[in-house]
């Protein structure tokens, strides 16, 4: 690995990290029973792939998210980010940005950007230069001083992108990021979503509800069932980068969307 | 017309009302001394009303020191605590419908009739709505927060400090706001009923020499501590508007407040 | 099952409470002059239960609280419509009744004594002073708390006034004015208290700050497990019809 100092996600060689999930199981309780949330999930994550998680509510998207984010321990099997277990949050190694309203209303926007980099002590100058250029690279330059009750919804996810991204970590985990946004916001946010990626290079893993952003935004789609939540399809998308608007009524694009849907609905 | 306007002059003709009744003599002077022979019976007092003034904001700040300190103390353990909060939250809540003037007579005979006992009285008055509030802001901060803080591998202390205190802070205000009014009035009530110093005590001693002027300069001076209490502490939250967003609580204890759910009970 | 746990849970405080004030009392821990036992205090309320003055000082101070409450609520309640109602009244009275609701209403208590006298109107009136700004806001909040779309589909099926009166504000009122009921129950009780208590000749608060006065701790403490007796069970009494009607909050 290298250092973390000095480098900048613009300039620097792509950080991106390999993600290795082998036969992870959860088990919850709930009024003392067991509950299985996810059985024997095994995945493979090149570096810099943009790979998306779809699947009926309650089918664990979100807690596979938080296990790779070392939120939550897998009961069983292990995961591997870069070739070593996440036992614990490690914002070196993982960014995640959350729905909206994980943003600190207390601080600016670049005092949030900033705030895994306080976390750890980084000097007051560097915190700021660092913010300031995760700010521009989401396309928020000159906004740092504003509350976040200041920024639209869009706004703030950005902040919230920034915020990930701050710390150069080679994994993005997105929980549903775009999900309280308008139709509007949503393509655009996308589109400036695959436009970051693209200049970082990060590995990303992207939870949502939307079948049509899923396969916009994916270089790879894992389709997971409910109940227990395992994984029942992963597609590979094919379609050309950069992705445009007319892509969504193309044909390669429809038969894409529905035969994840007809997974969905087969197990929902 | 519009309606900050009418309101003014509400204001106003009430003023003048109270000048011009009493004066006509349509409402005796007893029941209603006119606001310029209770300003002059304030004025010619000054001294007697200031060193009794001294004497209730000595009282008024320790009991506030107990009653806030404690409370915020004890409500954020409790709030933060899951199982003590379901278990003790609704008793407390209970022992609020008790009218706690009666706890006074008690202090004053384990304490006597001088400063202590009114201490005691008013630092438990305002303590439990001071303790609500506060464990009320501190359970509704929004989890996403804290989680977010985890997931960028903040500690135990780190969270406490840069996530769980800024955003119990409008909460943790209002509880103060609401238990510094009620400190307010827990001093003067118990001025009023038993002592030998303060504003409350100077108001009964004129009311049983049905000295009417003297007993509303009395009244006008509680008033100004309360309002100017009030307006102090609205003058903090307003600096820290910028937190009302912090939690979805602080929401919700205001609507609290405004429906009288914690608001002072006399 | 865990809310039985809980109220067990709760019970045993209570009674570890008054475990603790036994122990402390009779161990001589404290001087038992100052603080007598939970045992010797519950029976000195047994026997003051039994005592004829004690009863009617009780009857006094009901009727005081049921005279100083039946007025307050029917007139606080159609003021607070009014404000609630008409946008114009509102923007005028709303910040000056936000005010008086503010500021202490104690203070005011001898201005009654200076006006009625000392007797059941001057302790009625306080008691009614000290309830109606509660009344006033809290039936405001009652019927702004009606969602809109209620009316909206009521008067868009034919609802006429009384209809709409009887099937839709009532309702969906219900649970806020019983909040308000028990609320402004507080604040009565505790006015019309303190009233006796700061000069009376009779009421139960006269009796309380009497029995301070005489240093007679064991009728002093059994006053005050009695009104906070009552004042709790009225409490939860409300409450629990108010959890009845809860599934109507939404």
């Amino acid at each position: 690995m290298q250092p973390l100092a000095n480098v900048t996600p613009l300039r620097s060689p792509p950080r991106a990290g390999a993600i290795q999930i082998n036969d992870v199981g959860q088990v919850y309780k709930a009024r003392g029973q067991d509950v299985l949330a996810l059985s024997q999930v095994s995945l493979d994550i090149k570096p810099g792939r943009f790979v998306v998680l779809v699947g009926p509510s309650g089918c664990g998207k979100s807690t596979l998210l938080m296990m790779l984010a070392g939120l939550r321990q897998p009961t069983s099997g292990t995961i591997l980010i870069n070739g070593t277990p996440i036992t614990q949050p490690d914002p070196d190694r993982v960014g995640v940005v959350f729905q909206e309203a994980s943003l600190f209303p207390w601080l600016t926007a670049e005092d949030n950007v900033e705030f895994p980099l306080a976390l750890r002590g980084v000097s007051k100058a560097e915190r700021r230069a660092r913010a300031e250029e995760a700010l521009k690279l989401v396309g928020l330059e000159g906004f740092g001083k504003r509350h976040p009750q200041e920024l639209s919804g869009g706004m703030k996810q950005r902040v919230s992108i920034a915020r990930g991204l701050v710390q150069d970590p080679p994994v993005l985990l997105m929980d549903e990021p775009f999900a309280a946004l308008d139709e509007q916001t949503r393509m655009t946010m996308g589109d400036e979503l695959l436009r970051i990626w693209a200049a970082t290079g990060k590995t990303v893993v992207f939870v949502t509800h939307s079948l049509t952003e899923a396969v916009y935004l994916a270089d790879e789609v894992v389709v997971m069932s409910a109940r227990p939540g395992r994984i029942v399809d992963q597609l590979q998308i094919p379609l050309p980068r950069p992705r445009t608007y007319e892509m969504l009524s193309g044909d390669a694009f429809s038969s894409l969307r529905d035969r994840i849907w007809r997974h969905i609905r087969k197990s929902a | 017309m519009k309606p900050s306007t009418l309101r003014r002059l509400i204001v106003i003709a009430l003023i003048a009302l109270w000048e011009i009744l009493p004066r006509t003599g349509l409402v005796p002077e007893l029941f209603l001394p006119s606001l310029s022979s209770t300003l002059k019976a304030g004025f010619t007092e000054a001294g007697e009303y200031g060193q009794a003034l001294l004497v209730t904001l000595y009282e008024v700040g320790v009991s506030m020191a107990f009653a806030c300190g404690g409370g915020i103390l004890l409500g954020a353990l409790v709030g933060s605590l899951p199982r003590p909060r379901v278990l003790i939250m609704p008793m407390v809540s209970s022992l609020y419908a008790v009218p706690l003037v009666i706890l006074y007579p008690v202090f004053t005979v384990w304490l006597g009739i001088g400063s202590e006992s009114k201490i005691a009285f008013a630092s438990i008055y305002g303590f439990l709505p001071t303790m609500l509030a506060t464990a009320a802001g501190i359970q509704t901060i929004d989890p996403q927060l804290l989680l977010a803080a985890r997931s960028m591998g903040a500690t135990l202390t780190q969270r406490l400090v840069r996530v769980v205190l800024p955003a119990a802070i409008p909460t943790v205000l209002s509880g103060l706001r609401i238990g510094g009014a009620l400190v307010i009035v827990g001093v003067v009530v118990s001025e009023m009923l038993i002592s030998s110093a303060g504003i409350g005590y100077l108001i009964s001693r004129y009311r049983t020499i049905l000295d009417s002027p003297h007993v509303f300069a009395g009244v006008l001076l509680v008033l100004a501590m309360a309002v100017a209490f009030n307006a102090a502490i609205k003058w903090i939250e307003r600096k820290c508007a910028i937190w009302q967003t912090g939690t979805r609580g602080a929401q919700a204890t205001d609507d609290d407040v405004a429906t009288g759910a914690m608001q002072p009970a006399t | 099952m865990e809310r039985m746990t809980n109220t067990l849970a709760r019970i045993a405080i209570v009674l570890a409470l008054f475990a603790l004030w036994e122990v402390l009392s009779r161990m001589g821990i404290v001087n038992p002059r100052l603080l007598p036992s939970a045992s010797d205090t519950l029976a000195t309320l047994c026997d003051l239960l039994r005592r004829a003055s004690v009863r009617n000082d009780l009857l006094v101070t009901a009727t005081e609280v049921l005279a100083a409450f039946a007025l307050a609520v029917p007139v606080g309640a159609l003021i607070g419509f009014l404000v609630a109602e008409n946008r114009y009244f509102a923007d005028v009275t709303k910040p000056l009744l936000f005010f008086a609701f503010s500021i202490p209403k104690s203070i005011f208590l001898p201005m009654f004594i200076l006006v009625f006298g000392v007797g059941f109107s001057q302790k009625v009136g306080f008691g009614f002073f000290s309830t109606i700004f509660i009344v006033i806001m809290s039936t405001t909040t009652a019927v702004e708390s009606i969602k809109v779309e209620y009316l909206t589909v009521a008067r868009s099926y034919g609802a006429t006034a009384i209809q709409t009166a009887w099937r839709v504000y009532l309702p969906s009122m219900l649970p806020v004015l019983l909040e308000a009921l028990r609320i402004s129950m507080i604040f009565n009780l505790t006015g019309v208290i303190l009233a006796e208590m700061y000069a009376s000749r009779d009421g139960i608060g006269h009796q309380i700050a009497t029995w301070g006065e005489n240093f007679q701790m064991k009728q002093l403490l059994a006053g005050v497990v009695m009104i906070a007796v009552i004042a709790i069970a009225f409490n939860e009494m409300i409450r629990w019809v108010e959890t009845r009607c809860s599934h109507w909050r939404t």
